[in-house]
């Protein structure tokens, strides 16, 4: 008579695809997570007048040396004592690109109304920036 | 009569059971690590900022951003403030500490583009007055059609 022997079943649960589990969870996070990166417009801002007293003198600059850009609360530039227009950024690169052809070294003041909208005087500044010029001055009217 | 001996077949494995634990210290790692940045009073959008064009990349780990809000609302350090008079120097005393902690702190505005510019005007003053000279205006690139 045959006895039937005993099994003994061994229960395994299979680990070896855990790895692999987690090494896509590990991808699946570096390629959604979104680092804060900051981008935008450098400026360096002159030094506090109080600060410099006695250190400044007073220059007289002609239009040869020094273009003002006179920002208006609705948005109008005047470039120097020209009388304020509506100026697309393609027009203004043209004016930056014409003043600088008459003097390399050309300051570039930026007068902003306090009224008038910031983006106006960012617009204006990136023009400037993307011009690569390197001489801008910040003023309010 | 000489025994030949039987090749015996070595199996090379190389022990994969702890690339799982490898894996999961990793991911516990950077869970443990990640710094999420604290809920601020308010938020200016993204898409609120003013498009340009020329735009560079700005180190982070010198920045301190003051956002600037459509109704004149500023806030630094997640306390919002108002630049009402000359005497409200909050900014300028704040950035005073900040960049005597950071000689090289770099100032970034993270301004809505239809505010007015006179706020930031006087905020750009306080810079001044804290010697805080380097700062950065954030925008967003100018979408191509």
């Amino acid at each position: 008579m045959k006895i039937a022997r005993k099994r003994k079943y061994r229960a395994t649960i299979p680990t070896a695809s855990t790895g692999d589990i987690a090494f896509l969870l590990i991808i699946f996070f570096m390629s959604t997570t979104r680092f804060d990166v900051k981008e935008g417009i450098k400026l360096v801002l002159p030094q506090a007048a109080e600060s410099q007293e006695g250190k400044t003198k007073t220059l007289t600059l002609t239009e040869k040396e020094m273009t003002r850009f006179q920002i208006f609360p609705d948005g109008q530039i005047a470039v120097n004592r020209e009388a304020p227009r509506y100026i697309d950024s393609e027009e203004l690169d043209v004016i930056i690109q014409q003043k600088v052809q008459i003097n390399p070294d050309m300051i570039f003041k930026v007068i902003t109304d306090r009224e008038a909208k910031y983006n106006d005087m960012i617009k204006v500044i990136d023009r400037l920036k993307a011009a690569k010029i390197e001489k801008i001055s910040l003023s309010t009217s | 009569m000489a025994k030949f001996s039987s090749k015996k077949r070595r199996d090379v494995a190389i022990p994969q059971a702890s690339t799982s634990d490898i894996a999961f210290l990793l991911l516990l790692f950077f869970m443990v690590t990640t710094v999420f940045v604290q809920e601020k009073k308010f938020w200016v959008e993204r898409e609120r900022w003013p498009f340009a064009e020329s735009i560079e990349r700005i180190p982070r780990n010198h920045t301190s951003t003051i956002y600037v809000m459509r109704d004149e609302t500023i806030l630094l350090d997640d306390i919002p403030t108002r630049i009402e008079s000359s005497e409200d120097v909050f900014v300028s005393q704040t950035l005073i500490r900040k960049k005597a902690e950071d000689p090289e702190l770099i100032v970034c505005f993270r301004t809505d583009r239809e505010t007015k510019y006179g706020v930031m005007s006087d905020v750009m003053r306080q810079l001044q007055d804290a010697n805080a000279l380097v700062v950065a205006f954030e925008t967003q690139p100018i979408l191509k059609k």
